[in-house]
């Protein structure tokens, strides 16, 4: 079996690999915590604590999701607050996680409603052993104004909670951000000034997932009514990935230190986050889903990608892929690349001449006779929409082409995709 | 306990049925929906699952097949419509007919009523037998607004439904709802009354505008040397038997001797096996190479581990004892069997009917269905073309708008 080393220093700490659970319903005690260790994950973000004083009172049922065809879990949606226990058995337990697990990495997420309150929960968590402190600045199901996700859109109330953090603790500090809002950097920079070393992105992104039809109310139904609440799992992740990429590519955040948060749920994705800028990375859903048995082809997927990329260090891949995202006015626009049919793999079904008629701009036409598609280089725009839809991948990228009266060598033009056929075989 | 004989196969749950759905390519100018030879639009309902419309699926499956759920069951679809799927070229085709069971339990579940009478138009059809082509020409007739009389000889309506096909292949329960359905439109099923026999058929002439005859072929065929043989019975009676009786047959021995290839030939021999008889040999005139009886079947069979034993033919049979010989090659058996069952084929009785037979069939007309007499119509197995429910379904339909056409009713187009 692949061995490569995926561990990664992150504001200070080791990680052995950059794989942490967040702070969830998936680390809210010591068990959980210990199978999660014993089961390769790097490191914990303990369910966020709050002061005894916020009485944590969660509805039931909580979670909804989203379903595409026969697949669950596109979307999930949860209504759960934070850590229910008192604080004093959550400190307990963290005590005890960092004195059997000392090479592993504990997390403490925190949520004050007072300035006062951050102070003393920083004090508190430190005492108990965490290797960092994760600031929930967005939730986006609690019930007070000033606590969750309502703050994260408000940079003078960040920057005096991380003001607050740093009076009780010399621990790194996360603060973790909310989609929720247009553009999060004035909130990271803020949060930054204010002595956070770095962020987590994103938490949920508020949402409706679905309505039952005979009742008229959202799901899940709390007796009769719901709530919007927040969505995690796949469908957020091109979210996540965007502000990740929005933060890391402001003037002066460059550098940034992210721990990536959404929708990760195989090594791709993992790998997706890293290039664009995230050294470690936070999962939920999927453990929500398929349990922390997930980590092993997590890492194992992982270390194959390293391999095939030649690299030795996993912090050689963070944020490579930043430079290859730019403002929309400053792609190349110079050329069209028109679809390559293979014919031998071509089976007939017509679906590149559906989309292509109702959904592009019919340059596919249909022989009846011979059953299959036609195409009229003419009325081609490249769109490919066609190799998305063709479920055998038999249309691929083919000629380059430049537009009229545009200058540049199409051998030149780099077109290539490994993900555009969907179906490769 | 349900026994194994009345267990049918699980259906899809909703889960499974989108998992099957989402296989589908929803090809462009569907190649399944036009191999079905009774015009289903399965591209059309299966796309209706894939976008959780199952009501609208239902619709699409009823309102061209009256016997919608009974086809589900037991149409042989790798002949036609899964025949045709491009998305065998990947890997296998759909499961069309599993999916139409799918939608059609979902429609008895909801109890939905799909087809409606159309208004009364003062004409009046006989039909005579209550098979699958009388039955569909009975629900189109109704919708067209004719008044429906249907005759049956039997004390239960369905034909070879109800009497041949076994219950783990097609529960009574489905074809009692079926027919159900037809009544529920207004047709009027007159049972026990055979026609030649317990009313003339010049009755039926004189009473109604059009009389179809839907009789099937529901004779036994035999072979001369097995007549008046004691240890020999007809498949279809021994299949009647069976699903009247639930399965539970007294008269069961342990060792079996089947003669037939075809599926009803393995209707029998799967019967026999599921009713727990220990030796089932079936010997069969055809090589597999050549076989009749549909692959899902025969697959079927030799999984209850029926012994089949294809290219004999049998030359001499004493009692119970009944001497083969291969067809092409030097090979020579003698099989004892304590039953023998012949599945070698049906043949009409239409006495009294003053009906021209010929080969089992009515000659063929330029225009179909018609037979000598101008009132008299014909359908379903006696009619030309392919002996399946699925074809008795289109010849019933197509028998009725034939009428319709000749007899001007309103929906005459």
């Amino acid at each position: 079996m692949i061995k490569k080393d995926l561990s990664i220093d992150f504001l200070g700490v080791h990680f052995e690999n950059p794989f942490c659970l967040s702070s969830s319903p998936v680390g809210n005690c010591y068990e959980m915590c210990k199978n999660a260790y014993d089961a390769g994950w790097g490191g914990i973000v303990y369910k966020t604590l709050s002061p005894d004083h916020f009485v944590i009172d969660e509805v039931s049922p909580r979670f909804s999701q989203l379903t595409k065809e026969d697949t669950p879990f596109v979307a999930f949606k949860n209504m759960e607050q934070l850590a229910e226990h008192p604080m004093a058995q959550d400190l307990a337990d963290m005590r005890r996680l960092k004195k059997e697990y000392p090479d592993k990495v504990l997390i403490a997420s925190i949520m004050g409603e007072t300035p006062q309150d951050w102070t003393d929960l920083a004090k508190l968590v430190t005492e108990a052993g965490a290797d960092m402190i994760e600031l929930n600045f967005s939730c986006p199901q609690m019930t007070s104004h000033t606590m969750g996700s309502d703050v994260g859109t408000n940079p003078e109330l960040c920057k005096t909670n991380c003001e607050a953090v740093k009076k009780g603790t010399n621990l790194p500090v996360l603060a973790k951000m909310t989609p929720n809002i247009t553009t999060m950097i004035p909130v990271v920079k803020a949060c930054l000034e204010g002595g956070a070393d770095g962020v987590s992105s994103i938490n949920t992104v508020k949402s409706i997932t679905d309505i039952d039809l005979d009742n008229k109310v959202a799901l899940p139904s709390i007796n009769g009514k719901s709530a919007v609440s927040g969505l995690s799992g796949k469908a957020v992740k091109p979210i996540a990935l965007r502000f990740l990429q929005q933060i890391r590519s402001a003037a002066g955040l460059e550098q940034l230190p992210v721990s990536g948060i959404g929708g990760i749920e195989t090594w791709e994705d993992a790998a997706e986050f890293i290039l664009l800028g995230a050294s470690t990375l936070q999962v939920t859903t999927a453990i929500m889903q398929y349990g922390y048995r997930i980590i092993d082809d997590l890492t194992n997927g992982l270390m194959h990608y390293m391999d095939e990329q030649g690299v030795d260090h996993l912090k050689d891949l963070v944020g490579i892929a930043n430079k290859n995202i730019l403002p929309t006015n400053q792609l190349d626009r110079d050329y069209k690349v028109y679809p390559k049919i293979d014919w031998d793999k071509c089976i007939g079904c017509g679906r590149c001449f559906i989309s292509c008629q109702d959904g592009a701009h019919q340059a596919m036409d249909w022989d009846d006779d011979k059953r299959l598609p036609t195409f009229d280089k003419s009325k081609c725009v490249g769109c490919q929409l066609c190799a998305l839809v063709c479920p055998v991948g038999a249309i691929k990228l083919g000629l380059v082409e430049m537009k009229p009266g545009r200058k540049g060598d199409p051998a030149k033009v780099d077109a290539s995709t490994f993900q555009l056929p969907n179906a490769e075989n | 306990m349900t026994s194994k004989y009345e267990t049918e196969p699980k259906g899809y749950t909703m889960t499974t049925v989108m998992q099957e759905a989402a296989r589908c390519l929803l090809c462009e100018d569907a190649p399944c929906s036009k191999a079905c030879p009774a015009h289903t639009n399965p591209a059309k309902f299966i796309r209706s699952v894939r976008f959780r419309n199952v009501k609208g699926a239902a619709e699409t499956i009823r309102e061209n097949n009256a016997l919608g759920a009974i086809c589900a069951r037991v149409c042989p679809t790798e002949r036609y419509c899964e025949s045709a799927c491009t998305r065998a070229k990947i890997d296998g085709p759909i499961d069309i007919g599993g999916i139409q069971r799918y939608v059609t339990d979902m429609e008895r579940k909801e109890n939905m009523q799909i087809l409606h009478a159309g208004k009364e138009n003062g004409m009046n059809v006989a039909i005579i037998g209550s098979g699958p082509a009388g039955l569909q020409a009975a629900a189109t007739l109704r919708q067209k607004g004719y008044g429906v009389d249907i005759y049956e000889k039997n004390a239960k309506a369905g034909g070879y439904l109800t009497y041949g096909i076994p219950e783990y292949r097609l529960p009574e329960a489905i074809v009692d709802y079926e027919v159900q359905r037809i009544v529920n439109l207004g047709a009027n099923i007159k049972y026990n009354v055979a026609v030649g026999k317990d009313i003339t058929m010049d009755d039926l002439k004189a009473k109604y505008d059009a009389v179809i005859v839907a009789i099937g072929a529901s004779a036994a065929k035999t072979i001369p040397m097995f007549e008046h043989n004691i240890c020999t019975e007809s498949a279809i009676s021994f299949l009647a038997r069976a699903k009247e009786n639930k399965g539970k047959l007294d008269d069961l021995p342990d060792n079996v001797l089947v003669i037939g290839g075809g599926d009803v030939a393995m209707d029998v021999v799967t019967t026999l096996k599921k009713l727990g008889v220990t030796h089932v040999t079936d010997m069969v005139y055809e090589e597999f190479s050549e076989f009749k009886a549909s692959k899902k079947e025969l697959e079927g069979a030799q999984k209850e581990g029926v012994t089949i034993v294809d290219g004999y033919v049998p030359t001499d049979v004493r009692q119970n004892k009944v001497t083969f010989k291969h067809r092409k090659i030097d090979s020579e058996m003698t099989i004892t069997a304590d039953k023998i069952i012949l599945a070698i084929g049906q043949k009409v009785d239409a006495d009294g009917l003053d009906i021209d037979i010929q080969h089992n069939e009515i000659p063929f007309r330029k225009a179909r269905f018609h037979t000598k007499d101008p009132k008299v119509f014909a359908t379903g197995d006696i009619v030309d073309g392919d002996k399946t429910v699925v074809y008795a379904v289109q010849k019933g339909k197509e028998v009725a708008e034939e009428i319709d056409c000749v007899l001007g009713g309103q929906d005459n187009d």
